[in-house]
């Protein structure tokens, strides 16, 4: 089939370069439209549970991406607190509030947040923490005095040291956070301020990491290309025949990308990848056709009866290779992960269209060249073999190779199980963990930033702690009970008092029950004056049953549900899973201290409901009144508990789950109370839990049908199983070696696991499928035949290794983690794997011969000894 | 000089500033004849006098519903008595009657023109009486868009007023503090009603002239004699929120005596005068 097509495309090669054209032209034209997403909450599916009640979480209270802006002063002594320091940190904070995007009146600061403060005894004040900056070196001390009597800001605006202070800016649109980032960063040059200032915050790594990423892929992929090229032209020895599979690898990806970008996905940070994966992978099959066709090529020959030749010999290998690859890729689609998905389904697409271009368009540009070109490049080529060059050194390398593998099959068997071994107890070393500021290398200003800001601040990663009833939800139902008897009481007394009730009740309706409550008791209270004596005291039964279900739906004004939480804050600070928590206890404490001595003794929850609201409505009469809903939903039956985390590690995250859930145990919570997590450091576990769970399963179902591929290729189970061999060491070693030498297992590296297991197949399935046809071609000596095989096919193998090897390595410079593990990664794979299968194949071959090749060389009935001229 | 200043608090007009303004010869019977004038400083203070001086006493009782740009809506109810002292100082008393766990909290406020307002709060549920610092007025009132300058109103003398606009209806006068540092506006304009002398509305804006906070009120109704704005709404247009107030049961000229606007009171309030009559 393939050569039938090889055939078809040589003779109409105008018709193949025609359709080529109008595929690049007519998805290429779609690439403008691109659209980046970085934003790892993408992750998940929009509809995944956690991120459906983050954003939730989001509405509830108010919150908001917010990046931190630190400014570090290098005095030690009074650090920050310099009427210097602080006028800068006051003109940054205006500048910052005058930029487009940000939430002006949500920033937080010393320059923007409140004082409540018992300024002599008996004598309260609410009023700006720092409206201007103070003037003089006392008054900055006594700026400190203040700050760090206020809970809420140490650790927060204020390092605890004195040296650092934050400014929290809130942005309405991530996707416009390096802009933000840039505006600030130009405000602070201009503004000309000393201490240095730093900018971290989740949506900044996000979205400097998006814009990194599309120069990566400007950078990268041309790198690659032109790397690719010059190793190709060493092997070829020609620049005409080498452009061909140039050409195919830049065909693919620009049909790849528009049909991406054309259907309407955003390109994030795993599609951004895919040109990179692709150009190499493209020109795989392209190797193994032109190192064929150079052995091949005879000066005075026929291109077309050659290229027959050498596609008749390869089709097979090359469609299974393409499938096999297609299948790693494609098993990304059973990965939860959207992105993923996507990525995994489109370089699948690409790795079919480079098999189809290489069974058409290679043929057609081959065969289209001048015949003298292609007795050059032949001549140079065998030429460089005979002198002993490249080709020969690499010749006698292979070969040597091979005689080895057949002769101490044993012993490297007994390696390779050894070595199978270690890789599984490094397997077992592995930790799972991620970290999208990671994502970027250490030295990188985002990294600095991130250090020296959570070295000095409670932590610029944020989790909430979300805390709910759950009972007594339905205070429309707890109404008609308490009522009920009220009016059936009303009615044995004679008075009738139902439909004015329902009437009032109707008319009360509200947004919801709430504001049912509310207006109820407000209608009840204008019905009083309407009403008689007799039926007026009715009537103020049932406001006094309204207030009370109004009332006791007030969860978070229970002195003893605060006080949970401030226990449970204590918990998480004292033992240091977290730098600091904040919460409606943390305000409701502060603010009855100050009401009550100003004295430590008194930062407490007072003990009734009704004093925590007072507390609380003496908070409103602040400047900042809203910032309360940060912490409390306006029905008080959910709070927010805000965790600052030095770290974004998922393994961080994860211990402070862990320790919540060991306190929960230990100390239940308040009933009909539950917990529930939210914020962007918990999103990303969750997704890293997804991908891990979900590419166990994409690696496991990939092996499944790859092997199946193999038995129905081969025909042959042994065949099947000995194919599958020296990838499963191959990935093994791998995971192995990072387990050992402590690569976290995070995002890059789970999406790689699925795919190598597709790509390290190739070369077994080269080597098997040709070492058949050889040991036939030999009359059935499986020895004879791994001779052969040993010349050409070995040597195209190892000349794909390196390709690929060498087409990967120009990640290994790029700024960004991923795209360097990525590099790593397949570059080992290709290398460990092309090695694996040269010493593994011939070593199991050569000690259980009888199992795959019948001795002698007679074929059996039946059995699938000649396969050359099927599929 | 006296200024003017805008707020929430229209419904009170004082009956010797109608015998001033009938010795002047003006025709100032409420509703009557437009009044005419171009000295900004008797605008701002007959609009001073409508919106803060009406009778020697007044009673009213006022419900608040608190919008914030997310759509959280909050309620709170309270009684609010005024007495004229002289020279233009004066006691209010704002005692709360919901939500039921802020009942008995009491604000209490002598305003002395010239010189800080005291301020005292008193909270039962912590059994707290706290005199509240002279610093900063323009803090949230309990939580909603009006502040606390606003409920007994901004100093005349803290702002310099200009006549920007006289139209049919209404004088608009532009008002920008004498101390920018001690205020988050550049200048408001208030818009006053040319037959009821009260301001109708004010707009907030800062110096980029962008308004942000915007007052008006919605309705007016003749209580006692005296134009008394009932229902008025307060905006924050950067949050998107905005407060409503009703004022209602609204009275004159009662004769609340000066021992219900003292602390020892906020402990005991007043009932006599709190509930209604």
């Amino acid at each position: 089939m393939g050569e039938t097509i090889a055939r078809l495309s040589m003779r109409r090669p105008r018709w193949v370069f025609l359709a080529v054209l109008a595929l690049v032209v007519g998805l290429g034209a779609l690439i403008p439209r691109i659209a980046i997403d970085t934003d790892p909450e993408n992750m998940l599916a929009a509809d995944q549970a956690d991120r459906v009640y983050d954003a939730r979480t989001d509405a509830r209270f108010d919150l908001y991406d917010t990046l931190v802006v630190g400014l570090v002063s290098d005095r030690d002594e009074v650090g920050i607190y310099t009427p210097e320091a602080l006028a800068d940190l006051h003109a940054l904070t205006r500048r910052i509030q005058a930029i487009d995007g940000v939430v002006a009146e949500e920033v937080m600061s010393l320059a923007t947040v409140d004082n409540v403060e018992q300024v002599a005894p008996g004598t309260i004040s609410f009023d700006w923490l720092m409206d201007a900056p103070p003037q003089t070196a006392d008054e900055a001390a006594a700026l400190r005095e203040a700050v760090e009597r206020l809970p809420m800001f140490l650790g927060s605006l204020v390092s605890e040291d004195g040296r650092a202070a934050g400014i929290f800016v809130p942005i309405e649109d991530k996707n416009a956070s390096h802009r933000i980032a840039a505006e600030i960063e130009a405000a602070v040059a201009e503004l000309g301020i000393a201490e240095s200032v730093h900018i971290t915050g989740q949506p900044v790594a996000q979205d400097t990491f998006g814009v990194q990423m599309f120069e990566q892929m400007a950078i990268s992929a041309p790198l690659a290309g032109l790397l690719i090229f010059a190793v190709m032209v060493y092997f070829f020895r020609s620049v005409p025949v080498v452009v061909a599979p140039m050409l195919l690898a830049m065909v693919t990806v620009i049909a790849t990308m528009g049909l991406l970008i054309g259907l309407g996905y955003t390109v994030h940070i795993m599609s951004s990848m895919i040109p990179i994966f692709l150009m190499p992978i493209a020109v795989v099959d392209s190797v193994h056709v032109m190192s064929d066709f150079s052995e091949r090529w005879r000066a005075g020959g026929d291109p077309r009866e050659v290229m027959a030749r050498v596609i008749q010999e390869l089709h097979k290998p090359i469609i299974f290779t393409s499938l096999t690859t297609s299948v790693g890729f494609g098993s990304l689609l059973l990965s939860p992960i959207p992105p993923v998905q996507v990525f995994g389904a489109f370089v699948a697409c690409g790795v079919l269209l480079a098999m189809v271009l290489t069974l058409t368009f290679l043929p057609a540009y081959v065969a289209a060249l001048p015949g003298r070109t292609l007795d050059r490049m032949a001549e140079r080529v065998h030429g460089a073999s005979a002198r002993g060059g490249e080709g020969g050194r690499l010749a006698r390398l292979v070969a040597a190779t091979g005689r080895l593998a057949t002769r101490r099959g044993r012993a490297l068997l007994a390696l390779f199980l050894l070595l199978l071994g270690v890789a599984v107890y490094g397997i077992t070393q592995i930790q799972i963990n991620d970290n999208p500021t990671r994502w970027f290398k250490a030295g990188h200003e985002i990294r600095i930033a991130d250090r020296v800001l959570n070295e000095h601040f409670a932590g610029t990663y944020e989790a909430y702690l979300v805390v709910e009833q759950r009972a007594g939800g339905d205070l429309a139902a707890l109404l008609a009970e308490r009522v009920e008897p009220l009016l059936a009481e009303a009615r044995a007394a004679g008075v009738a008092l139902g439909d004015d009730w329902a009437s009032l009740l109707a008319q009360s309706r509200g947004e919801d029950i709430q504001a049912t409550l509310d207006n109820l008791m407000f209608a009840i209270d204008d019905h009083l004056f309407e009403v008689g004596a007799t039926e007026a005291e009715w009537w103020e039964r049932l406001l006094t049953a309204t207030e009370a279900v109004r009332s006791e739906a007030l969860t978070f004004q229970q002195p003893e549900v605060l006080r949970y939480l401030a226990d449970l804050q204590q918990y998480l600070e004292e033992g240091g899973y977290v730098g600091k928590a904040n919460s409606l206890a943390d305000l409701v404490r502060t603010v009855n201290r100050e009401l009550v001595s100003g004295e430590a003794a008194d930062f407490r929850i007072p003990d009734s409901a009704a004093g925590v609201a007072q507390t609380i409505l003496s908070y409103q009469s602040s400047h900042r009144p809203g910032d309360l809903w940060h912490f409390v939903a306006d029905d008080y039956r959910s709070a927010n508990v805000w965790l600052q985390l030095p770290s974004g590690d998922n393994q961080d995250m994860q211990r402070v789950l862990d320790a919540v859930d060991a306190y929960v145990d230990a100390t239940p919570l308040p009933a009909g109370l539950a917990l529930e997590w939210a914020g962007s450091t918990y999103i990303n576990l969750v997704w890293q839990g997804e991908m891990v769970t979900g590419m166990l399963l994409a690696l496991l179902s990939a092996f499944a049908v790859v092997l199946v591929m193999m038995v129905a290729l081969f025909r042959s189970l042994w065949l099947g199983i000995l194919a599958m061999l020296p990838l499963t060491l191959t990935v093994s070693l791998i995971y192995g070696v990072m387990g050992l030498v402590g690569k976290d297992y995070d995002m890059p590296v789970a999406v790689l696991s699925a795919l190598s297991l597709g790509l390290s197949v190739d070369f077994a399935i080269h080597f098997i499928q040709r070492l058949r046809e050889a040991v036939a071609e030999a009359g059935g000596d499986w020895r004879d035949g791994m001779a052969r095989v040993f010349a050409e096919p070995a040597r195209a193998i190892v000349r794909n290794a390196i390709v690929i090897a060498i087409g990967f390595l120009p990640l290994l410079v790029a700024p960004l983690v991923p795209y360097v593990t990525v590099g790593i990664f397949l570059a080992s794979i290709m290398a460990v794997s092309a090695v694996v299968t040269l010493l593994m194949l011939p070593a199991v071959v050569a000690t259980w011969p009888d199992r795959f090749f019948a001795v002698p060389a007679r074929p059996r009935p039946g059995a699938p000894t000649d396969t050359r001229k099927e599929v | 000089m006296p200024a003017f200043r805008p707020s929430f608090r229209c419904f009170f007009r004082h009956p010797r500033t109608v015998l001033a303004m009938a010795l002047l010869g003006l025709a100032v019977t409420a509703g009557a004849a437009q009044a005419q004038s171009t000295d900004v400083d008797e605008i701002v203070a007959r609009a001073n006098q409508a919106a803060y001086y009406a009778g020697d006493d007044g009673r009213s009782e006022a419900r608040m519903r608190i919008v914030d740009g997310s759509g959280r809506e909050q309620v709170r109810q309270f009684t609010l008595l005024r007495r004229d002292v002289d020279d233009g100082r004066q006691r209010y008393l704002v005692a709360f009657s919901r939500p039921a766990d802020v009942r008995g909290t009491v604000f209490l406020v002598h305003k002395n023109p010239g010189a800080a307002d005291d301020r005292w709060l008193y909270l039962p549920g912590l059994d707290l009486v706290r005199r509240i610092a002279p610093g900063d007025k323009r803090t949230s009132f309990v939580g909603s868009h009006v502040f606390y300058e606003d409920v007994s109103g901004r100093h005349l003398e803290d702002d310099r007023h200009t006549l920007v606009e006289t139209t049919d209806a209404h004088y608009v006068v532009k008002s920008e503090p004498k101390d920018p540092g001690s205020v988050e506006f550049a200048a408001f304009t208030t818009w006053i009603d040319r037959d009821t002398w009260l301001p109708v509305r004010s707009e907030y804006a800062r110096a980029d002239g962008r308004v942000y906070r915007r007052m008006e009120v919605l309705e007016v109704r003749e209580i006692d004699g005296y134009p008394t704005g009932t229902r008025m709404r307060m905006e924050d247009l950067d949050s998107g929120g905005h407060t409503e107030i009703e004022f209602r049961f609204s009275a004159y000229d009662l004769g609340i005596p000066d021992a219900v606007f003292t602390e020892r009171s906020l402990r005991n309030p007043p009932r006599q005068w709190l509930e209604r009559q």
